[in-house]
């Protein structure tokens, strides 16, 4: 069942088209990952999406309902969890929440067992009590996770929910993100992490205002574009990587060459044997390369696909 | 009562963060009553004592009865006596007086051969207030001492016509009777408009709004959440208001004190609802702060505070009629110094319940439910 769909969805402001033409849709139970660079409209169709901002042409659908218009059934089964956590410094932990049950029409014996539940879920026990202003970075996106999931939405959206927290924070929000698809609900989640993005059901990439990939990581991995017909792509781990870089560069048939690490990954033409990156890297004096082949990462995806789409304009 | 979705939460979130936020707080109770006390001390256009030069050239019983008078009035002292008219005029361009007295040398020759005397007086007129005032004491003075000159020739012992004035309401027309009633009516009003104007626009700078616009809560939910926090808050600010009118400045109250309180429930709602109203079209903190003044200088110069509605060209006095401070300060006014009851003062009773009416019901529809 498609959870969210949308289809030709746009939005201009005056000149500016900020969202162009995007349609895409998520299956139920899946985690999907929305990734582009700042400004590319990641958080304008997420405000679409959630039926607070107008969509300029196209449609969408969330859970069902029209985003345009059936917003006030929307509202039932979507959840939010904004940029910005947006939460009221003002109040304490366990006032934001109650706040958000209260909104929700939660009330009493309800109120009480679910705001409960939140907490088990978000192990928010020892902060209740302290204002939203004095909490860190991990624990203020907790309490938003817990806000956001006040009234069991089927559907969760996630506006760059780990931008600027800890990565232990990070990986326990995924854990979370992971046990809440699994009870069968759906996300949708903005980053700018790669291996988020991996961890993903499925990836969107967004790029000047265009959806220009959809699909799962691994699915992308084997896109034509990414894989062009007679390369290879190589990790070659060798000493003073930088040095060798320089010098394999140079070479002819070598279409990409970027440091990772130790190592650097090369995208190559078949045409370049491993015995030629040995005897250029012996040129400069590197002995004993460790080469061999790899298949892309996400961030090859991503790159050779802006490159792409850069190319003919 | 089924009340609109949302407005328990908001309620129950806004009395927390408002009694919480001290500095907005502080803000709204702080320059009202900077405001009042400065106001009720200062707007005081009773002018007494003025700075008198005096260049008495006659030096006689009589023209020092005459100096005399002009103190006797209260209006004028003498700071400073001269012995040329350059002294005198150059006293009054240095702004050392206000005022200058010239008696020539033959002045108890002239009036004791019933020839007209002549006096000079001069008046800096860089100042209307203090320059009508003075003007006004100098004739009355010359005035009161020619009649009683005249009644002594012909042998009469009062006046052929005696009139007896008396001033209802304000009786020693005293100064802050007349401006702290209209004090409190722009007081309450700067405080209550940004307040109101700025807790929507904060929520919506800090991002929470966009939380709010997803849940099913109603615009009207929202505004009524806003609305009654700050209604107390400024009844308080009211209450306190009317405290110092009555035991800090000393003005009566003669009319009924619940209708004091209801005429300020009414504009305090009027208020509200305005900077709801803005809140809906102000971005930033910044426009909501530009679009509060446009509302607030008018009314501090067309509602009637300092100048009397009836002398506004008719541009101006279209603009007064729908300013809700031109009927708060009226109505106080009214109940304050006239002592005016219910019946005197329902037509302005009735205007501000229906701007607040109007103002509330288009902050509730204007509120877009979408983000720009």
């Amino acid at each position: 069942m498609r959870m969210i769909e949308c289809d030709g969805l746009t939005k201009r402001f005056g000149t500016v088209t900020a969202v162009d033409r995007v349609s895409f849709a998520v299956e139920k139970q899946s985690i999907f990952g929305f990734l582009g660079p700042n400004g590319s409209g990641k958080s304008t169709v997420i405000r679409m999406l959630c039926g607070i901002l107008e969509p300029s042409a196209g449609t969408a659908r969330v859970a069902g309902f029209d985003v345009t218009r059936e917003t006030d059934q929307i509202k039932g089964s979507l959840g939010y969890m904004s940029q910005k956590f947006s939460l009221y410094d003002e109040l304490t932990a366990a006032e934001n929440l109650a706040f958000y049950a209260r909104l929700y029409g939660l009330r009493g014996a309800a109120e009480r067992q679910r705001r409960d539940e939140l907490i088990a879920l978000t192990h928010l026990e020892p902060y209740l009590n302290r204002r939203a202003a004095f909490l860190s970075g991990g624990w203020k996106q907790r309490l938003a996770m817990a806000c956001a999931l006040v009234h069991k939405p089927s559907v969760l959206f996630l506006d760059e929910p780990t931008a600027g927290i800890d990565p232990v924070a990070r990986r326990e929000l995924w854990d979370l993100l992971f046990a809440l698809s699994s009870s069968g609900m759906t996300l949708f989640v903005t980053t700018h992490y790669m291996d988020e993005a991996e961890r993903c059901s499925q990836v969107g990439y967004i790029y000047m205002s265009e959806l220009i990939v959809c699909g799962a990581p691994d699915e992308l991995k084997q896109l034509p574009a990414v894989n062009p017909a007679g390369t290879r792509r190589l990790d070659v781990n060798c000493d003073r990587v930088t040095v060798g870089l320089q010098v394999v560069r140079r070479l002819p048939g070598v279409q990409s060459a970027t440091v990772f690490g130790q190592a650097m990954h090369l995208l190559v033409a078949e045409s370049v044997s491993d015995e030629l990156i040995h005897a250029t890297l012996r040129e400069a004096g590197i002995h004993g390369a460790d080469i061999r082949p790899i298949a892309p990462s996400l961030e090859d995806v991503f790159v050779a696909l802006t490159l792409q789409h850069a190319g003919p304009a | 009562m089924n009340w609109p979705r949302g407005f328990r939460a908001i309620l129950f979130k806004e009395f927390l963060t408002v009694f919480r936020d001290r500095t907005t707080l502080f803000f709204m109770f702080f320059p009202p009553l900077i405001q009042i006390v400065a106001f009720g001390f200062a707007l005081d256009s009773d002018v007494k004592h003025m700075a008198l030069v005096v260049y008495d050239a006659d030096r006689t019983t009589e023209s020092r009865a005459l100096v005399d008078a002009f103190v006797n009035t209260q209006t004028f002292r003498v700071t400073r006596t001269v012995n040329s008219v350059e002294e005198l005029t150059a006293t009054i361009r240095q702004g050392r007086a206000y005022a200058g007295l010239q008696i020539p040398p033959d002045f108890t020759r002239n009036l004791r051969a019933g020839r007209p005397a002549q006096v000079q007086v001069l008046v800096d007129g860089s100042n209307s207030t203090t320059a009508l005032q003075a003007l006004n004491t100098a004739l009355g003075v010359a005035f009161q001492r020619s009649l009683g000159r005249l009644l002594t020739e012909t042998g009469r012992t009062t006046m052929p016509i005696e009139v007896r004035p008396q001033m209802l309401y304000n009786p020693a027309m005293r100064a802050p009777n007349f401006f702290v009633p209209g004090v409190i009516g722009t007081a309450l009003q700067i405080a209550t408009v940004f307040a109101a104007a700025m807790s929507v626009v904060r929520e919506r700078e800090r991002g929470t709004l966009e939380n709010l616009l997803v849940s099913p809560m109603s615009p009207w939910g929202l505004m009524l959440g806003k609305l009654i926090p700050y209604l107390c808050i400024s009844m308080t600010m009211a209450t306190l208001l009317f405290l110092i009118l009555r035991w800090v400045f000393w003005v009566p109250i003669h009319g009924p004190i619940p209708a004091l309180f209801l005429a300020a429930f009414l504009y305090i709602f009027v208020l509200i609802s305005l900077g709801l109203t803005i809140s809906t079209m102000a971005q930033t903190q910044n426009q909501a702060m530009q679009m509060s003044m446009t509302i607030l200088l008018p009314s501090i110069f067309f509602s009637g505070f300092i100048f009397p509605r009836e002398t506004l060209p008719w541009i101006f006095y279209a603009i007064s009629t729908v300013l809700p401070a031109t009927y708060f300060i009226d109505l106080m006014r009214a109940i304050v110094l006239r002592g005016a009851g219910y019946a005197d003062v329902a037509r302005s009773l009735f205007i501000l319940a229906g701007m607040g009416v109007v103002w509330f019901a288009v902050c509730a529809r204007r509120f877009q439910r979408k983000v720009q």
